[in-house]
């Protein structure tokens, strides 16, 4: 597919340059701390090569709280955010407002439901249990999907949809990566052998 | 979009005032439509109905119920005591009499009723004012169905979550056979979480191979598809990793250059450039890739004499470049 692997481009551009910009800071770090980088790096350089999407926006809104990913997210950010800051900083914001004003609204959804789980459905159970099982499915989604709370049912299949596909397009090229590395290292012990 | 705004509105006073108003939308509506569609002549009958204010009985269309229903619907809107009940008894009756014509005609009956039938929703007015924009999305009421607005969201709605769900099959491997918005869901959760472990895991096995965090080989790799796209491949090399190589460099990436130069000094050993070209444009299994690695580097041992070192960069995993080995 054409658009994935321009993504996939993308991706290992950012993730390179993010793994870089990481490695200045700091010389000598564990395998611990080397592996929360590289994740790091890899789920801010995905949420930045897709900008336009309300997950990957949910993703970087969120690595920025912490100042140590500051930088980091905003040089990953700073070619193409040219164009598309203030929508990003919009949206971010427009995201946090969804997100207490949906707090607000699950609180009180919850109360009502509370009440009305008084007396089961009388007319159909099948449906109703039906009902139940998606509606803990989808919550159980919106946990997974970075930024997903805050989405009705049909965008938060939208933003999975998306979401799965930027996943696997990272995990491909991790998983070459790793190939390649590993590959390369077992060529390498064996010169010195 | 499908705005459905749910007011109670019933008050006969306000309603009787708006339902002349209605009707006229109505009869504008009509009219434009009968403007798009002129071959059927179910819309003559169906406008005639409703133009025609005094119910005629005496006429005759050739579907009687049709045109007695839709006259029917008339009369309640003009008196101002109609009832919401008495319209949808008004329907059904409808549907049982006109379950014998075809699906066109019933769509436009249909039509009807459900025109008339959300006359108490304000949703009415944006269709009416927006006839000629058409922004919104026209929904017919299938045969055999309730056709109040509610129920019409909840029909759009729920297709448009099912057409996702289909694309989503399509996606998730393994859900072919599940047909139920849970089942799929499950999956889709079960897909999403396994995707995520293999992050964390790849990127695990990443900080144990590579002691510091730079992977410059492939910002090496890249600079070098890219700067010396004309280094003479042999035909085994050529299987598919040049075209891949060059469809890279199609992609127009250059940025990619100017960023690489900046962080690296200098040129490559080749070998590398195949390695990770094959690794990130096929998908190969693990075996096949490794048997075409073995070739190239082969190859690569006969073709290149010198490769300079990229030393200060690498750690003891690489010395990559001084790749002079036997496979």
């Amino acid at each position: 597919m054409h658009t994935s692997s321009k993504l996939k481009s993308e991706f290992i551009k950012k993730w390179v340059k993010g793994l870089q910009i990481c490695c200045s800071s700091k010389k000598n770090m564990d395998f611990l701390e080397r592996k929360k980088k590289i994740k790091l790096c890899a789920d801010i350089a995905l949420a930045c090569a897709k900008n336009s999407t309300s997950w990957s926006i949910a993703l970087i809104s969120e690595a920025k709280k912490h100042d140590e990913n500051k930088t980091l997210v905003d040089n990953l950010l700073r070619p193409e955010s040219q164009i598309k800051p203030q929508k990003t900083n919009h949206q971010m914001c427009a995201s946090h407002k969804r997100v207490r004003s949906k707090k607000i609204l699950k609180k009180s959804h919850h109360v009502c439901q509370r009440m009305k789980k008084m007396g089961p459905p009388k007319s159909n159970i099948a449906t109703y249990i039906a009902k139940r099982l998606v509606k803990k499915r989808t919550q159980v989604l919106k946990r997974l999907v970075p930024g997903g709370e805050s989405m009705d049912e049909f965008s938060l299949i939208e933003e999975a949809l998306d979401y799965i596909l930027s996943l696997k397009v990272q995990v491909d090229v991790m998983r070459t990566l790793a190939n390649a590395t590993e590959v390369l290292n077992q060529s390498d012990s064996s010169i010195f052998d | 979009m499908l705005h459905c705004h749910y007011t109670t509105m019933n008050i006969p006073g306000n309603t009787s005032g708006t339902d002349v108003s209605v009707l006229e939308r109505q009869q504008a509506r009509m009219k434009w439509r009968q403007q798009q569609q002129q071959g059927l002549s179910n819309d003559d009958h169906c406008f005639r109905g409703l133009v025609e204010i005094k119910p005629d009985p005496g006429l005759q269309y050739g579907w009687p119920d049709f045109s007695d229903a839709c006259q029917d619907q008339l009369i309640p809107p003009l008196v101002a005591d109609h009832n919401l009940k008495k319209r949808k008894t008004h329907e059904d009756h409808k549907q049982k009499a006109v379950s014998k014509e075809n699906g066109v005609k019933d769509k436009k009956i249909k039509r009807c009723s459900e025109e008339n039938s959300t006359e108490t929703s304000p949703k009415e007015k944006p269709k009416a004012v927006e006839t000629q924009k058409q922004e919104y999305i026209h929904v017919r009421a299938r045969r055999g169905q309730a056709t109040d607005s509610h129920s019409l969201a909840e029909r759009v709605r729920r297709e448009k979550i099912s057409e996702r769900m289909k694309y989503l099959q399509d996606l998730v491997p393994g859900c072919n056979k599940i047909t139920g918005k849970a089942g799929m869901l499950d999956e889709i959760i079960n897909y999403v979480q396994s995707l995520q472990k293999q992050v964390e895991f790849l990127s695990m096995k990443l900080a144990t191979l590579q002691p510091r965090l730079d992977f410059d080989i492939d910002s090496l790799i890249m600079k070098e598809m890219f700067e010396v796209p004309a280094i003479g491949y042999s035909s085994e090399v050529a299987n598919s990793t040049y075209f891949q190589v060059n469809s890279l460099l199609e992609m127009g990436n250059s940025p990619i250059d100017t960023m690489l130069r900046r962080s690296i000094g200098g040129p490559v050993s080749i070998p590398e450039t195949f390695v990770v070209s094959s690794c990130f444009n096929q998908m190969q299994p693990g075996v096949t890739w490794d048997g075409d690695l073995h070739n190239l580097y082969r190859m690569e041992i006969q073709q290149e004499s010198t490769t300079i070192p990229f030393q200060h960069k690498f750690t003891g995993s690489y010395e990559g470049s001084n790749l002079k080995m036997e496979l």
